[in-house]
Parts: C-alpha cells; structure tokens; sequence
C-alpha cells in the first residue's frame, strides 16, 4: 500500500506521526541556542610573546625568529606570518580550513617548548591562543570611577572578575586601561657612586630581605614546633629600612640612596571614558558556550557585584553583542512570521477557499518544524543564517502541497467523494511532485559541499533547504491527502452560477473572473510572441547581455556590515610623539565628537602601549602614537542617522586635525573584513624595500579607481642605539649581553622580587632614579661594574647615537614582508585593480634580492569566488542531469535553463535600482533562483510536451499551455517573492545582513519569472519546430505491411 | 456494428495501434497483459518461467464496411512473421447505449 493510500485510510495514525514530528520539533527549538552566526573556528592559532623593553628589530632577532623556525614545521600549515613590534612579538598560524584544531595546537605547543631554549632568558612563556569569533568580547564595559579610581583594579578583580570567571561559558575576563600597583626603588646614581655600590648589589639585597625561610622542627618537650625566619616585606615602607652595608660603625639603608614608592605603575596604556578616568572591562566566551546566555548570566552577576562595590564605580556598556543578536533574531523571527502570513495571503489569493488554503498553510509550519530537529541534531543553532534559510523555504514548501491539492479537487469537482478523490488525485501527481522536489535538492544540495569559510555560510543553507523541501515533499503526499480527504467539500457548482448572475460578491468567484481574464490576456502575448520569436529572442538576449555591463556599478562587499549602535576608530600621529601628546590630541578629538554627534552616548579613548601582552594588544594596535577610540550612540530607534552616516561625520572630524596621519573607522564589533588588492615585497633590507614600496605606492596612485594606498611598514621611529667597543669591552671583561642587562636592569627596571599585600602580589621595580632615564647625559653617564669589579661608564665603552627603526616588522613564510596594499574605490572590481597591480609590478625594475607578489584579500576572494563559481557549475550540471532524465531530452534542459541568466539579470537590477552591495547574501539568494526559475520552466514546457504528445500543433499546443500552466508558475513565484518582501522591507537592528537576500530573491524572481513565460515557448517553438513529426514518420516508414493502404480509396465514405 | 477481437503477442503492439490509426478507428479497449495459447501450433504465452511471452488483446467495435480492412491488414501483419502470432475474431455487437 502506497504512503498517500495508508495516510487516507488511517487518518489518526497519520494526525499522531505528524503530531510526534511538531512535538519534537517544538522541543528541539525550546533546545537551541541563538547566535548571529552558525559556529565557525577559524583555522588560525597565534603565538603571541613578549619581551619588554625590545625594539621591533630586537623582537625580530630573539624571540620573533626562534619561534617561526620551531613553528614552520607544524603540520597542515598554510601561512605563516608575524609581526615584530615594540615588546611583542606576534607569529600567526593559518591552517588549512576543517584542520583538527585541537592537534594543531598541542603541536604548536610542542614546537613552541622546543623554541623556550632559545628565546631570551628573561621573557615571558609565549601564550598560545585560538583565534575564533568567540575570542571576540561579546561584553564590553567603560567602568569610571572617582575616589576609588587608585584601588580599582583590586576591587574589580575581587568583585567583578571573580564573579565572572564562575559563570558558566566565561572564557575570559580582562581588564584594560588600569593601572597595576607596584613598588618602585628609584636609585640616585651620584649616591650609588659616592658609595660604590651597584644597582644589582640592591636589587639582591632587596631579594635577599624580602623571604620568608622555614628552618626545620624543634622539639621541646611535648611540643614540636616549625621554625621560620620572617624576613617578607609587610608594608612597602619596610624597603627603606634594608641595611645595604653596615662598616665603620655606619649604617647604609636603602632609604639614603634610594626613592622607596608604593604606587601606581607609569602606566603606558591611559584609558579615558567620557573625558574622566576608567577602565575597560572584556568578557569574552568559551568557543562552544552560547553568546546570549553567557551575556544574560554575566549581566545577572555583575548586577549583584554592583550592590557591594563603592558608589562612585560605576558599569556602562559600550558593546553589548547578545542584545544585538537578540533583537536581530527577533526582527528575523517577525519578519518570517510575516513571510507565512503573506505566503497564506497569496495562496488564498490563487485557491479562494479557506480549507484548501488551511491544508496547504499547514504544510509550511511541518516543513520548518523538521529544519529545527536537523539544527538541534547537527548541535547547530538560531542564528541569521539558519532562519534566512527557511525564509527562503518558507515559498517552496507549499508548491508541491498545491499541485497535490489542486489535483484532489479537480476530481472532487468531478463528482468522486473526497476519500476517493484523494487517494486517486495524489496517485496522479506524486511522482511528478518528488521530480521537482528533486530539482530543487540538485540545486541545494551542492551548497552543502562548499569548503572553507564560504562552507560555514552555504553549508546550512543548503542543508535546511533540502530537509525542508523534503519534509514538504512528504508531507504533501501524506498530510495532504489525509486532510483533504477529511476536509474538502464538494462544492456546488450550481450555487457558483447563481452567484455569478446574481452579481453577489463571493471571493472565489470573484477571483476565479480575475484569473480567467488574466489567463486569456497571457494566450494574446503568447500568440503574439509565436509570431514574432526571433524578435523576442533576440530582445532577449540582448537586454541580458546589456546587463552584464550593469555589473559594473554594482559595488561588491563580502558580507554587509551591521549598524551595531558602536563604532570603533583608530588613530594614528606623528611615530615620534610621546604618548602624553597623543593623549592630549585625542582628548581634543574627544571633546570635537562630544560637542558634534549629538547621537554619541559614550566614548572611550585609550593610547599607548602596555608592557604585557594583554587583550588589549591583541584586538588591537597599540603604541605611544596611537589612539583608539570607541564611540557608542543611541539605539536605532532612537536616532534619524544610520551609524554609517555618523562614521562619515567622524572621518570629517578626524581630517580637520593635521597631527592625525592615519585613521581607520570600524563599524560594529568585529574587524571589518578588508578588500584590498596587496602587492607583497619580500626582502631583508629595509631600505631597499621601503623604497620599492614608495616606487610601487607611487605608480599604484595612478591606476584609475585605485584609493587608499598604503604601505604596510609605518614609518621609522627613533631611537637611541649604543655600539659597543669589542675592544675595549675585552679589556673590560665584559660582553655586549651582560652590558645589555645592565642596561635594561637601570633603565627598564630588574624585577626580582614581589611585595605580598592580602594575597595578592606586586612587583618591586629596582631602577635608577628618572633623572639618568630623561637625558642624553643621563644616559651615557650610566655606571656599570666590569668584569674586575671595576665601575665604568657606558659612554666610555661605546658610542651613543639617535637612530631610528622601523616600528614594526612584518613577516610572511620567515623572510621579511611589505605589502602596498591598494582599495578599490566603489564600483570597481578588485580583479581590475589586481590586474593593474600585477602590470606595474612587470614593468618595475626590482632589485634582485627582492621579489613582489600579488595578496591580500584578493588572494582570499578568488579562492572564495572560485568556491562559488565551482558550485554554480556543479549545481547547473546537477540541474541538467535530473531535468535531463525527466523529460528524456537532452534539448529541454536547455531550454528551460535559458531562464536561469535572466535571474542573474533581474538580480542586478534590483541591487542596482536599490543601491544594495553585491554580497555574499545577495550571492546567496542568486544561486537559489536557479531552482526557483528551474522549477517554472519544468512546469510550462512539461505541459507543452503532454500536449505535443497528444497530438495538440505546436502553437496551438503552447499557446494553450501557457495558458493553463500561468496559474501554477504564478502561484509559486508569487508565494517565493512575497515570502521575501518582509526581509527586503525590514529595517532595525540586523536588517543589512537580510536585506540584500530579499531584494535580489524578489528582483530575480519578477524579472525571471516574466521572462521565462516569454522566452521559454518562443524558443521552444524555433526549437521543436519540425522535430516530434519527423519522429513519428520515422517510425512509422518502417510499417511495410500496410504499404497497399490508402485513406483515400480504401476507407468507407462517411455519409455526412 | 461489429466487435472485433484482436489477440497478439505483445511485441506487436505498435503495430496494432498504427493498424488502427490509419484505419482512423478511434475507439478501443485494450488489455495490454493477457494469457493465452493459440489453437493450431500457437505457442502458450503465460508469462512463466516456462512460457515467458506474454499476448495483448485489443477489442473495437466498428461499422460493418471496416471489419474487412481490419481483417486484412491483421492477415498481413500475421504474415510478416508468424511465431509472433496474431488472430483477430469478429462478433456481433446487439445493443448499446
């Protein structure tokens, strides 16, 4: 017994299966957790190591070189890059996409333990971390404070981070812009001098003091005692009290030569929130914890942190992603409920009967329903992705209940009961309803193939849509004919009649006039068009081909940026300005913002660098010529300026002051993802390099349409270099290291002990007083001890000099990188400027021991767009093969897929007419028209071959087709393109990401859809014009037996 | 009106079809599956494994004038091969509706 015959038979079972299906699906949906995007784990791992007090050179040299040797040999390795700057170094790790990231980062521990040998003595282990979108803070709070801003970073640790860290998916909580507690010994080198003594000879009696010494157990009678010397500091003052040298019945103490300070550290990263002083405060999540959740705890905890910690702190959010996720999800959510309503609207519209109309809306809930067991068994979740995925369903799903539909009433309206008339009315169709169904999954189910980061986007889409339409497909055999056969009455016809001469209004009469009218004007064009196809054709083809040129003034973007309330803005001064300027013209630039947005609620500014490798550096770059700011402005709703216009507003601001040299302006939370052509110069010369770079920069400005170009390396930043004498550092004893840790000890500070307060430890800063830190002088004059205990001076051992260096220095695959990196203005295509680049990279003379090749994120779009271009081809070819087996016609594939350009031309314009940006998005929905416009073309020229094959004439045979066929091709596109309206009209928080789907879904689909019902007969009448007659006489020569037959004479006359 | 019952081996089908097509014979009943063996030599067509042929029949009911033309090209078609088998037998038809 068939699915459809059982499903009529036992109505209840089949009510209970679908029951069992909703109830599932319902818990399933209870069970997933929201988020903006499916879950993607970049295949990134970076090193990250710092050694404080080194130039970008020193970090190359010591810490940046050992490491990449170790870490080249890493298994599955793709790139490897690195950035040597002040203090950090910082090699990245590109894997290939899918890689066990998990292996991959034992490995690269393991190579990083191999490479500890080597690195400086005094560095900090390298912390390994895991580049994914979770390592992005997904909470981000400005904290001021007033009185309690000197204890802040105590009470926020003991409050706030403690609390955090104990919530449930907390990866991290990090804390920016506060200054640590430390205790500093400012040595007074006249006075060290007068009484011989060394900084180092201090700092280990400083060390020597501050212990603690268990000393074993004494047994005194009944009692076993621990004996402990106490020697541990128990207020900082205790410092001055350290007897360095007792002789000559005088006593030295620290105090005499030195500035004991219990203070705040000189920081070099200063955080301003709203022109006073704060902090920042991260928190970001576990890579599989949910970001809405993990929000929602935090938030409920640092509620409760709020109650004990002192007025005057006070919390403001500058980034809130999950409230961001959660009313973009919800805006998604309204508009597929809309998407439903409209589909219910449009069938109604077609049917005119409110049962019909409730069997098929049925289907659509089922068919979403099943997607959310798929999400939750394949551990996915409720992001942007996944609910675009069933808007796009939304229209497809009730096709195949219609057809089914459809033919159960045609044969109740014959006379048959409704049990009957079901089971026979879906014996009909059902295979022709799983053919279409299956079109539909060769389109989609190549999406599911897609690699790498385009995979993490297609990937559900594909998957949801083929569950979807299968599930529909399914249910349209089952569920349809169930409920049709319970519900479907047999309707008057009589009654209809009446009504119609009445003039009494009834919806379906009323609408089936419309149609008909509407039937009948579609024949005439089509008359008309069989008449005149080469015309038509050839207009066709013409206004195609005219709109591949549209491509051009389309802009390209690879995914739409969001209006996330908060922008972030880097600026970059003269490489030589202190950071205290920076911080003076920022605050400047600050105030300019506060007085010219009226939108801003909050900003933040921090500059500087700081001495540890923290979140801070790692989101961001950070030195003493660099600011960066964060701006926050009112919800949407709020607000007539789309933060896209605001940004606009601060470029203006930023260029009318002359110390800002660079900037860049970051909408959202995330990097933005660049589209920049790079021509990357690979060499060791820094001078040869940055030449070419400038020769090639220059050059670049002259290609039409190429903007922003920049070299990579900034400029060089000056600094004082000794050159020792090997010389005389021989006669002295003495070693370029050992006089290079002297110097670092005075001038950076020896850090060999801690001071322990409550708990928590601080460091003892040992360094000369700022006297000998601030001058030339001061400098050359510093004393060192030689190897025969003998005191000399630095400027008597090596020359002093100014120099500069370059501040950072990139490298890729271990040599030293440039890149001149070239944006192409809108509506230029960054293979034109690729192009370019590559022509004056050939012409340019380029020095041998350098080599220039073609990056950036053009590398990273061709492999993209090639990923994409693959799977149009693969779901094309796809496309054919299950067409190709249906009609048993290697012609009629072609014919209908004629349509599918058309699409493309339809979507064009609409992006065009609206001024939306060519994305992924919009990429998306274009592919997806393939099955669409397919799905139309199979249903007409199906039609057309049934009647050909009834001996129907051509014309005669498309004409009436055409006309017979309107209603369902209508039907579906109509219930496609009204599924999209409300993602094409939604506007809030989100609505970039959706919009440009719904406008190129709606724009292919009218488009293609009007052209398909013309261009579609026309070619098939040039096509098919001679070729079924021929056949039949073929077949029909062969017949011998009736050669002696003849109409004519043989047959007997008909008396009429 | 005359009824006439045409049996053949199923390979003959087409040929059938086009039989009554030139004849412009527009109304039929055809069972496309049927057992059977022929009286005189005919081969049994029971669809087994040991008789895995299978015959067809097509019944028409036509004017008197066509049953003649009908006969003959059935005797002719017959005569193409005669393993393949076809017989054609004719009554009369009393009253329809």
């Amino acid at each position: 017994m068939s699915i459809f015959t059982s499903a009529v038979e036992k109505p209840i079972t089949t009510l209970m299966v679908f029951l069992a299906i909703i109830v599932l699906g319902v818990f399933s949906y209870t069970q997933l957790p929201v988020d903006q995007y499916p879950k993607m784990d970049p295949p990134y791992i970076t090193v990250m190591a710092t050694y404080p007090g080194a130039n970008a050179s020193d970090i190359e040299e010591n810490v940046t070189k050992p490491l990449e040797d170790q870490l080249n040999s890493v298994d599955d390795l793709k790139e490897l890059t690195s950035t040597s700057s002040e203090n950090i170094s910082v090699v990245a790790l590109e894997f290939e996409w899918g890689k066990n990231l998990d292996n991959a980062s034992n490995d690269v521990r393991d190579a990083v333990d191999k490479a500890l040998d080597k690195l400086p003595d005094d560095i900090d282990r390298p912390t390994i971390m895991r580049m994914s979108t979770s390592m992005m803070p997904i909470l981000v709070y400005a904290v001021t404070a007033n009185e309690s801003f000197s204890g802040l970073n105590k009470i926020i640790d003991d409050k706030v981070v403690m609390r955090l860290n104990r919530v449930n998916g907390v990866a991290q909580v990090g804390i920016a812009g506060i200054p640590e507690r430390v205790v500093y010994v400012n040595l007074d080198p006249v006075r060290m001098d007068a009484l011989g003594m060394t900084l180092e000879q201090v700092s280990n009696a400083i060390a020597a003091e501050n212990r603690d010494v268990s000393s074993g157990n004494l047994k005194m009678g009944l009692v076993d005692y621990t004996a402990r010397i106490e020697g541990e500091f128990e207020k900082s003052s205790d410092i001055d009290d350290i007897v360095l040298r007792a002789s000559d019945g005088s006593t030295i103490r620290l105090g005499d030569i030195a500035e004991v300070r219990d203070t705040l550290q000189d920081i070099t990263l200063e955080q301003k929130i709203n022109q006073g002083t704060g902090a920042i405060v991260y928190v970001t999540k576990q890579s599989d914890a949910n970001a809405v959740k993990v929000a929602e705890l935090c938030k409920i905890e640092l509620e409760k942190a709020l109650a004990d910690m002192p007025t005057d702190i006070k919390f403001q959010t500058i980034v809130d992603n999950s409230e961001f996720i959660v009313n973009s999800i919800n805006n998604l959510t309204d508009s597929l409920m809309y998407a439903l309503i409209s589909v219910v609207i449009v069938v109604f519209g077609f049917l005119g009967r409110w049962r019909a109309t409730m069997i098929i809306a049925l289907t659509i809930p089922i068919s979403l329903i099943v997607a959310f067991i798929y999400l939750f068994v394949s551990d996915g979740s409720i992001n942007m992705i996944s609910l675009m995925s069933l808007s796009i369903a939304i229209g497809m799903v009730v096709d195949d209940a219609i057809v089914v539909l459809e033919n159960i009433t045609k044969h109740i309206e014959r006379g048959s009961r409704p049990r009957e008339a079901a089971k026979y009315g879906t014996n009909e169709v059902w295979t022709s309803v799983i053919v279409t169904t299956l079109v539909t999954v060769a389109v989609f189910f190549p999406l599911t193939l897609i690699p790498g980061i385009m995979g993490i986007f297609f990937k559900p889409l594909g998957w949801i849509v083929c569950v979807c339409v299968c599930t529909s497909t399914l249910t349209a055999i089952s569920l349809t004919p169930m409920l049709s056969s319970q519900l479907l009455r047999l309707r008057d016809k009589k009654a209809d009649e009446e009504t119609k001469r009445s003039h009494r209004f009834n919806f379906y009469v009323f609408v089936s006039m419309q149609l008909d009218k509407l039937d009948a004007f579609y024949e005439r064009i089509i008359r008309w068009v069989l008449c005149h196809k080469t015309f038509t054709i050839l207009g066709m083809s013409a206004l195609f081909i005219s709109s591949m040129f549209l491509l051009r003034f389309i802009n390209t973007d690879f995914f739409p940026q969001n209006d996330q309330g908060n922008m972030s803005v880097y600026v970059k001064m003269q490489p030589t300005q202190r950071a205290e300027e920076t911080g003076r013209i920022a605050a400047r630039i600050d105030s300019t913002f506060r007085a010219d947005i009226p939108e801003l609620t909050l900003s933040s500014f921090s500059y500087g660098s700081e001495e540890t490798a923290s979140f801070t550096s790692m989101m961001s770059t950070t030195g003493s010529n660099v600011a960066n700011m964060r701006i926050r402005v009112t919800d949407m709703d709020e607000r007539d300026r789309s933060i896209f216009e605001i940004a606009d507003q601060v470029r203006d601001i930023l260029k009318s002051f002359p110390d800002v040299l660079a900037y860049t302006v970051t909408m959202g939370n995330s990097s933005t993802t660049s589209n920049t052509v790079d021509m990357e110069i690979m060499g060791h010369d820094f001078t040869a390099t940055a030449n070419l770079a400038k020769v090639l920069a220059d050059k670049a400005r002259m290609i039409p349409g190429a903007e922003d170009i920049n070299i990579s390396r900034d400029d060089d930043k000056p600094e004082i270099r000794v050159r020792l004498d090997r010389e005389k550092l021989a006669r002295h004893g003495l070693t370029t290291t050992q006089v290079g840790t002297a110097i670092r000890y005075r001038i950076y500070g020896n850090r060999q002990t801690k001071f322990k307060e409550d708990g928590e430890e601080y460091d003892i800063i040992v360094r000369l007083d700022e006297e000998a830190r601030t001058s030339i002088t001061g400098f050359e004059n510093i004393q060192i001890t030689d190897g025969f205990g003998q005191r000399i001076r630095l400027k008597e051992i090596g020359t002093i000099f100014e120099s500069y260096s370059p501040p950072s220095i990139e490298r890729k695959s271990k040599q030293r990188m440039l890149s001149v990196s070239i944006t192409p203005a809108a509506g230029v295509s960054m293979g034109e400027i690729a192009l370019a680049a590559q022509k004056i990279i050939d012409e340019t003379e380029i020095p041998d021991a350098l080599s220039v090749y073609i990056g950036g994120s053009y590398e990273d779009q061709q492999e993209s767009t090639s990923a994409l271009g693959l799977l149009l081809v693969m779901a094309l070819i796809l496309v054919y093969i299950v067409m190709a087996a249906e009609f048993e016609s290697f012609k009629m594939p072609f014919i209908i897929m004629l349509a599918i350009p058309f699409a493309f031309t339809g979507v064009f314009l609409a992006l065009l007419l609206t001024g939306t940006t060519l994305s992924v998005v919009a990429l998306l929905g274009a592919i997806m028209l393939v099955g669409i416009v397919t799905k139309n073309g199979i249903v007409l020229i199906d039609y057309i071959n049934l009647m050909r094959e009834r001996g129907v004439r051509l014309y005669e045979a498309i004409a009436l087709s055409c006309r017979s066929r309107l209603r369902p091709v209508l039907m579906t596109s109509l219930t496609t393109i009204f599924g999209m309206v409300p993602m094409a009209l939604s506007f809030g928080e989100g609505a970039e990401t959706w919009r440009p789907m719904g406008i190129a879904v709606i724009g292919g689909m009218v488009f293609s859809t009007i052209v398909t019902m013309l261009i579609v007969p026309a070619v098939y009448a040039a096509w098919d014009k001679s070729g079924s007659r021929n056949k039949k006489k073929a077949i029909n020569s062969q017949y011998t037996f009736m050669s002696d037959f003849d109409a004519e004479r043989d047959l007997p006359k008909k008396n009429n | 009106m005359k009824s006439v019952f045409i049996v053949y081996n199923q390979a003959l089908t087409e040929r059938v079809n086009y039989i009554l097509e030139q004849l412009q014979i527009k109304g039929f009943t055809q069972w496309p599956l049927v057992n059977g063996a022929g009286t005189f030599g005919g081969e049994p067509r029971m669809g087994s494994h040991t008789w895995p042929e299978m015959n067809s029949a097509t019944m028409t009911v036509v004017d008197d004038e066509l049953v003649p033309l009908i006969l003959k090209y059935v005797k002719s078609l017959d005569e193409v091969n005669k393993e393949n088998g076809i017989r054609a037998f004719v009554w009369n038809i009393e009253q329809t509706v």
